[in-house]
């Protein structure tokens, strides 16, 4: 212990010395003094000093930082380091005096510090005061925090941008915006103070923008007041998400509020209204919100009402970003109601639906699209019913939220369309009918009912507002009379959640110890590939160097050892810019949810989804791909597989029937399987539907395998009657062709009685293809290796001629027709004889071919680049790629070869052997 | 860049937009020009990968510096006699307006020339040749510099309408 005192003792001193002698230059240095850093952490930490650990971790934070060029002022807060260092060893010998100084200065850094740990909150804070219920939510809590910084950054640039051009509408807009958008995410977020100030500053923003208020520097002062205070909260906010209840801290706001209306009383003889706005402020801004949802609020009224004709295509990156994350949020809605049939009580799925619908209603409102924001709205109001008990949860209510949320992508999806097509892609959408059945089901009627509902309505927006006003009126109020939740149902609504429902109380008391928060950025697509040529073409060009004779001849070690780092640099590069394509498997699979919904309450199936591997990455690009045969294969499997109840329990087997989906990484492959637990397929049928077709040859006798594979021949399907879902003998070959594509290969497996498996194999990337190089005459191709069965040198015997002209090649007893593919691709100097070269047997779509090449020069895995503009579509060429040697190669496109050498036939004239 | 360029393409009838300067080249004994805004860079001759099934004047594919782009051979392209290539072939590396974006695109010539800043007065119209097989498209209009001739190519005509065309022929 008194050793470790003292080790920290001469390192503090250590550090202080070097610290003062670093040049910002000197790497060596900085590298010894990070050393310095480390140990100091690790002795600190064997003292159990927790205070000095923190410290510690923290300073060397910062410095990491400065190195890093995150500061702008380097030679500030390199003396404030050097000061923190001089209050590091004071602190040391026990004098915390200075403790003040230090914090400062790592808030003045940007370090979230937590002040409990360095001691100088003055106090937590009694439980009675911790108002955590925030903490209900952490997703939306994590949204909130990550949002709310991006938000704060933004208005304190728009701010200062204001200084010096005071008048500019634009920016005042957008300060506006983003403090709007804070107080409706802390209003859902019960971060009641964050919302209580951002709404009075709001407020100011308002009177400014309407000219009735100048931005003067005292306004100015305010606005970054208020955003610095706000980011403090948030700070606070984090810190208790991450450690702990323990590290709340209350941050009072009320000063600021009062000094922000005292800016806008002013001049503004206005301020009258202001003291409702401080006494009932949650109440005014979830009006502000709810309100321009409905319509009530005069100001949106006249801009929303005929958002028939979207003039919100004015600000066309608002509404993109709405249309991305209504997307997802409407994705999210849907995954929800599905689990939610699986457990209808549990209240935290309700709230998980209610907010992307809020969420969705809120944002809408404020681009004035009335008609998703009233649908958004109903909906919300109904799901408001049912977590609140009022109504119970049952199978209408379901699909009529499953309903509500198609409707309204096809509705976001012309929007997108429209952003991308002009206005005049603008469809119109009644909502009157969806409005409709939702009030009617929360008014207790069934479905069934109302299956054709108020047709007589003359508009799509009249008769439904009335109606809702009234409900959003009258029932908040039974729920609640503390609480200032007038007519602010949804926004006040989490919090009466958790104080009166028990299960999400363990989420409120126990938050998540330690949930970091990952911090993303949304990357443009076309950078990102720019960014993976650029590694794919440095690690080329880091091989030619490598390979270049002149370095060959140089024996360094040294030389060795720094090319051998650099090659590790660079896959390692290599390898993260990959895997920034990558996104989990887990949306494309929980489509599958609602599919097998779907299907088995079509066929009258009791069918479980089990998921495992969803977190498995895949490349983005092949995300849309592998979506169609996914969803063959879980038809197939609901479809024909499982058996219905009574069949599966006279059987033996559990009534409901499992369909198993899983994905996982194999030896650079991603495997997808498709398990269920139904009949297995009749193999025995199979092989009399082939046999009748001709596809089994006379006196043939393949394997049971063999046969149950030929389900994937175009057009085969064994079942007697056409259904809904099934059995025109498509979708099978859907899935072959779909996975060949994306150079995969499906295979099937089947236990009679007790399943069917099917296997998806499926390179990880689209980008990289693995290739055997031959070489042609002076020309080399690059071979899929996924289609490549066998290569051999001919011999003379198995080679044999029809009519002197058709070439086949006897490989195991099959003749296979050969391609010249110097002929084809018409090039001089190719070798002629057959059995002078090799032969690549490739199979495409099931057929066979034997390609004639000169030679195989190797295995590699190649990226695939386009050739350039004009010379996509050639016949037999898949794309190029750059070989070690820097040159071009081409990959080959089988099915195109195949067709091209149909057309152009063979070189031979007839008789004449080569 | 982009103002002069469309002022070039726009220009249509209007022969007078079309001064300016130009990046000049020999094929056989004429003298070529194409608006140096449409020129990226020049490079020598590199190894060429022959693609198949394309029109004669597509020479292939070269890696220029990761990008793979095609590559035309210009004398084929006008139908003039092909030639060995020396220490003075070269590659103009173009840009052309694709479907949705630029496209590069390498153009064999036999030499380039120089950088000429060809004013109004020294412009004409290009010569009509009758109804001969003559592909005069691509030529936007002649220039008379010092005594000399050259001849002011259209560079998306050149590389894209054409190779297009014929492409679809094939």
């Amino acid at each position: 212990m008194a050793d470790a005192q003292k080790a920290i003792e001469q390192l503090l001193d250590d550090l202080a010395v070097k610290i003062m002698n670093v040049e910002p230059g000197d790497l060596s240095a900085i590298g010894e003094l990070l050393e310095i850093f480390d140990s100091l952490l690790g002795h600190a930490d064997m003292a159990e000093q927790p205070m000095m650990v923190s410290m510690v971790d923290a300073l060397k934070k910062v410095f990491e930082g400065m190195i890093m060029g995150e500061y702008s002022d380097s030679q500030e807060c390199f003396d404030g380091l050097i000061n923190s260092i001089t209050v590091l060893q004071e602190v040391e010998r026990g004098d915390d005096a200075n403790m003040g100084v230090f914090c400062e200065y790592l808030q003045a850094t940007g370090y979230e510090i937590d002040p409990a740990v360095f001691g100088i909150s003055s106090e937590p804070g009694s439980d009675a005061e911790v108002d955590t219920r925030f903490l209900a939510d952490t997703e939306m809590l994590m949204a909130f925090i990550e949002e709310s910084t991006e938000y704060l950054t933004a208005i304190e640039d728009s701010v200062l941008e204001l200084e010096s051009n005071p008048t500019d509408a634009e920016t005042i807009n957008s300060i506006f915006r983003s403090f709007h958008t804070i107080k409706g995410i802390a209003g859902c977020t019960d971060l009641d103070d964050i919302a209580r100030l951002a709404h009075s500053t709001e407020n100011l923003l308002d009177e400014v923008r309407n000219g009735r208020h100048a931005m003067d520097g005292e306004a100015i002062d305010v606005a970054l007041a208020v955003g610095d205070r706000i980011g403090k909260m948030v700070a606070v906010v984090k810190n208790v998400f991450e450690n702990g209840v323990s590290e709340y801290q209350k941050i009072e706001v009320d000063d600021l509020i009062e000094r922000v209306n005292k800016v806008l009383a002013g001049d503004s003889g206005e301020a009258a209204g202001e003291d409702e706005v401080l006494g009932e402020p949650l109440s005014t801004s979830a009006e502000a919100e709810s309100g321009s949802g409905q319509g009530e609020s005069p100001a949106k009224l006249d801009l929303g009402q005929d958002g028939d004709i979207p003039d919100f295509l004015q600000d066309a990156d608002l509404v993109a970003g709405f249309v991305s994350e209504a997307f997802e949020h409407l994705e999210a809605i849907e995954v929800n109601v599905l689990e939610l049939e699986q457990a209808p009580d549990d209240v935290d799925i309700i709230n998980n639906i209610f907010r992307p619908f809020h969420t969705v209603k809120g944002v809408s409102g404020f681009l004035n699209l009335t008609h998703i924001n009233k649908l958004a709205h109903t909906t919300e109001n109904l799901l408001d019913d049912v977590r609140n008990n009022k109504i119970a949860m049952n199978a209408d209510i379901i699909d009529i939220v499953l309903g509500v949320g198609d409707f309204l992508r096809s509705m976001v999806q012309n929007i997108s369309d429209m952003l991308e097509q002009g206005p005049e892609a603008y469809q119109f959408f009644d909502i009157s009918d969806w409005v409709a059945k939702v009030v009617a089901v929360q008014s207790g009627q069934s479905l069934a009912d109302v299956e054709l509902p108020g047709k007589d309505a003359p508009g799509a927006s009249d008769p439904v507002p009335a109606e809702k006003e009234e409900k959003t009126d009258s029932l908040p109020d039974a729920e609640q009379a503390p609480e200032p939740a007038k007519v602010a149902p949804t926004v006040a609504k989490p919090s009466a959640q958790v104080a009166k429902t028990p299960a999400p109380a363990p989420a409120a008391t126990a938050p998540r110890k330690k949930s970091k928060i990952g911090a993303s950025i949304k990357v443009d697509v076309e950078k990102l590939d720019g960014l993976v040529n650029a590694v794919g073409e440095l690690v080329i060009m880091q091989a030619m160097v490598r390979q270049n004779p002149l370095v060959t001849s140089v024996s360094d070690p040294k030389l060795n050892k720094d090319f051998t780092q650099l090659s590790r640099i660079t896959s390692e590069l290599q390898k993260t810019a990959m895997s920034m394509r990558m996104v989990p498997i887990r949306q494309t699979f929980q489509k599958m949810t609602r599919l097998v919904r779907d299907l088995s309450k079509k066929s009258g199936k009791i069918v479980d989804l089990v998921m495992e591997g969803e977190e498995t990455e895949i490349d983005r690009n092949m995300v849309d791909s592998i979506y169609d045969p996914l969803v063959h294969m879980m038809r197939n499997s609901v479809d024909h597989g499982v058996q219905v109840s009574e069949e599966r329990e006279a059987l033996g087997k559990p009534g409901k029937g499992t369909v198993k989906l899983a994905a996982y990484h194999k030896g650079g492959n991603i495997i997808i399987e498709i398990h269920d637990d139904g009949q297995g397929l009749n193999t025995a049928k199979i092989r009399s539907k082939a046999k009748e077709r001709g596809l089994i040859a006379e006196g043939d006798h393949p394997s049971d395998h063999e046969v149950n594979n030929m389900i994937f021949l175009p057009g085969f399907s064994t079942a007697d009657k056409i259904t809904d879902v099934s059995g025109r003998g498509v979708g099978m070959d859907v899935v072959k062709k779909g996975v060949e594509k994306l150079r995969g290969k499906v295979e099937l497996i089947s236990t009679p009685g007790e399943g069917t498996q099917f296997l998806m194999r499926l390179p990880l990337t689209l980008a990289i293809i693995d290739g055997i190089i031959v070489r042609v005459g002076q020309e080399r191709y690059i071979i899929p290796t996924t289609a490549i069965q066998e290569s051999m040198r001919p011999r003379k015997e198995h080679y044999k001629t029809v009519q002197g002209q058709g070439e086949t090649l006897m490989v195991r007893d099959s003749l296979i027709p050969v391609i010249r593919l110097y002929h084809v691709f018409d090039v001089e100097g190719g070798i002629e004889k057959i059995t002078d070269g090799i032969v690549v047997v490739i199979e495409n779509e099931g057929r066979q071919r034997a390609l004639l090449v000169d030679e195989l020069l190797g295995k590699q895995e190649v990226v695939i680049k386009s050739l350039g503009g004009y010379l996509k579509d050639i016949n037999g060429v898949a794309g190029g790629t750059i070989l070690s040697d820097g040159r071009v190669g081409l990959i080959l496109d089988l099915a195109g070869l195949i067709s091209a050498s149909d057309d152009i036939g063979s070189p031979l004239v007839a008789g004449e052997h080569l | 860049m982009s103002d002069e360029a469309t002022v070039e393409e726009e220009a249509g009838g209007g022969i007078k937009g079309l001064a300016g300067k130009y990046l000049t080249f020999a094929l056989a004994n004429e003298e070529y020009g194409i608006s140096i805004l449409k020129v990226r860079e020049i490079i020598g001759l590199m190894e060429i990968t022959a693609v198949p099934q394309t029109p004669d004047f597509v020479k292939g594919v070269i890696n220029l510096r990761g990008r793979v782009i095609p590559v035309l051979e210009l004398r084929t392209k006008f139908g003039m006699v092909a030639q060995e290539y020396n220490d003075r072939t070269c590659i103009i590396v173009v840009e052309v307006n694709g479907a949705t974006s630029t496209i590069q695109v390498g153009m064999l010539v036999d030499s380039v020339s120089e950088v000429l800043n060809i004013l109004e007065e020294e412009l004409e119209e290009s010569p009509s040749f009758g109804s001969t097989q003559m592909d005069t498209d691509c030529i936007l209009g002649m220039g008379k510099v010092k005594g000399e001739v050259k001849i002011l190519l259209d560079v998306n005509q050149v590389v894209g309408k054409g190779l297009l065309d014929q492409l679809a022929e094939m």
